[in-house]
């Protein structure tokens, strides 16, 4: 069991965003998480790796209580990925030096060897030739892969995606998504929110459908989008397909 | 007047040009104990912990709230002879100086690093650095790019304020302008000559600051 959400609740002053999540993703997994706006996916994703505190409840990553006050967060999140919406790319760096700065300054490995994998990731998006542009000089499609590739420089063992094509024009979005397929394919166990519904029917090994702070649903793609259970569920996908 | 001005101005000049230097040193200390200090302070005011914060709120309230005149009569005449046993002006005037402005330059630090994008702490975070890395190698670069200008006008705020020093006798422009005034009774002479002088240090100050915003903008 690579992520283990327990009985995780999550308020914000008086605001109950989440209130009782349980999910598992096993190794290798592609969970795609959707529902409607405000309905708790980004804060789920976000207290898996403890960017939000949680309120109660446990979140194990790899067997490890991330919510342990003595577990070791730092280490944790090195084996877990995040590709963000606004994507946040360091602006003051290059597309090249972005990319070496964690595996350098927390992992410790040397320049040369951190540079060549920097290059390996940024032929696999494609994106080679924009080593030394700075981020500002990027269309947002770009960005994103190189955020994906910043992520995946620090070779986790998992990735976090919180709605990575969001910010994107249209014609863009698939790009990102191509790159997100061929990192599934690969073996990569993700958790990925989105409101890009071909990709988690197509990607997906199972589809999460979250609403008012609750897993209303969740089952294999083809029968969540075809046999809907749950009204909540028959409601909202009514109205995004 | 019978003297010519420009004779009083040529026998003062060794001391304007010593003066001139004093001044430079009393900025330059200050501004550079008071970058240093400053950028303690400010991390010390984010600290969550109310009670270790408050030494440092207080520092802020106590050196932004009271004229650095009075500053540096507390100084000169109470915390230097409390702590050497002798009164001296020189060192009165570079601590008044540099206290004065750490207080001002925690604030403008402060306001660089909440201007950052919370996103850029949370990808740093999210890559495994801890909070010191993340603030180390993302936040403050990007901050200190964002300061230069407000730090450039705290600079030459501190130039002209270092004339204040002239109160406690330490011989910097504005007390060889005051000597020469008193020695010949004549005003424009000496406040004239200062002022183009000062004038020079901060347009100098100014121009450094601008280029240091070029070269960093390019990159």
């Amino acid at each position: 069991m690579m992520i283990k959400v327990e009985k995780l609740k999550k308020t914000f002053g008086e605001n109950e965003v989440l209130k009782d999540i349980n999910l598992d993703v096993e190794k290798q997994e592609v969970v795609v998480v959707i529902g409607p706006s405000g309905s708790g996916k980004s804060t789920l994703l976000r207290c898996i790796n403890q960017l939000e505190t949680i309120t109660s409840g446990h979140v194990f990553i790899e067997g490890t209580d991330i919510s342990d006050k003595n577990a070791n967060i730092n280490k944790i999140r090195e084996d877990v990925g995040m590709v963000f919406q606004q994507f946040n790319l360091f602006p003051h760096m290059t597309v090249l030096d972005n990319i070496m700065l964690a595996p350098t300054k927390v992992k410790k490995v040397n320049k040369d060897k951190a540079k060549m994998k920097a290059m390996d990731l940024l032929g696999k998006v494609g994106l080679a030739e924009k080593a030394d542009a700075y981020p500002d000089s990027l269309s947002g499609g770009q960005k994103q892969r190189i955020a994906i590739a910043r992520a995946l420089a620090m070779e986790p063992k998992m990735m976090l995606f919180d709605e990575p094509t969001s910010a994107l024009d249209p014609e863009m979005v698939g790009e990102v998504l191509d790159v997100m397929k061929q990192l599934a394919e690969d073996g990569m166990t993700m958790v990925v929110v989105t409101h890009e519904m071909g990709f988690a029917r197509e990607v997906g090994d199972r589809v999460v459908f979250m609403d008012g702070g609750y897993i209303v649903e969740e089952n294999e793609p083809k029968k969540l989008f075809e046999q809907p259970q749950e009204e909540r569920t028959k409601a909202f996908l009514s109205k995004v397909l | 007047m019978g003297v010519n001005p420009l004779d009083i101005i040529r026998e003062y000049l060794p001391f304007l040009a010593s003066g001139t230097l004093f001044t430079i040193g009393f900025s330059l200390g200050g501004i550079i104990f008071g970058t240093i200090l400053g950028l303690f302070i400010c991390f010390g005011k984010r600290i969550r912990n109310k009670l270790l914060r408050a030494p440092f709120v207080c520092y802020i309230t106590f050196f932004r709230g009271t004229p650095l005149y009075v500053q540096i009569l507390i100084i000169h005449f109470g915390l230097v002879p409390l702590i050497f046993h002798q009164s001296n002006g020189i060192l009165a005037g570079v601590i008044a100086l540099s206290l004065n402005e750490a207080a001002y330059i925690a604030e403008v630090f402060r306001a660089g690093i909440q201007s950052i994008d919370e996103g850029q702490t949370e990808a740093a975070r999210s890559l495994g650095m801890d909070r010191f890395q993340a603030m180390r190698y993302v936040i403050l670069p990007q901050a200190v790019r964002r300061v230069l200008p407000p730090m450039g006008n705290e600079f030459i705020s501190l130039i002209k304020d270092s004339s204040l020093i002239a109160a406690i006798a330490a011989p910097e422009l504005t007390y060889w302008a005051q000597a020469m005034g008193a020695q010949y009774a004549i005003v424009w002479t000496p406040y004239l000559t200062i002022s183009f002088i000062y004038l020079i240090l901060t347009l100098t100050m100014s121009y450094l600051v601008n280029r240091l915003e070029r070269r960093m903008a390019t990159k």
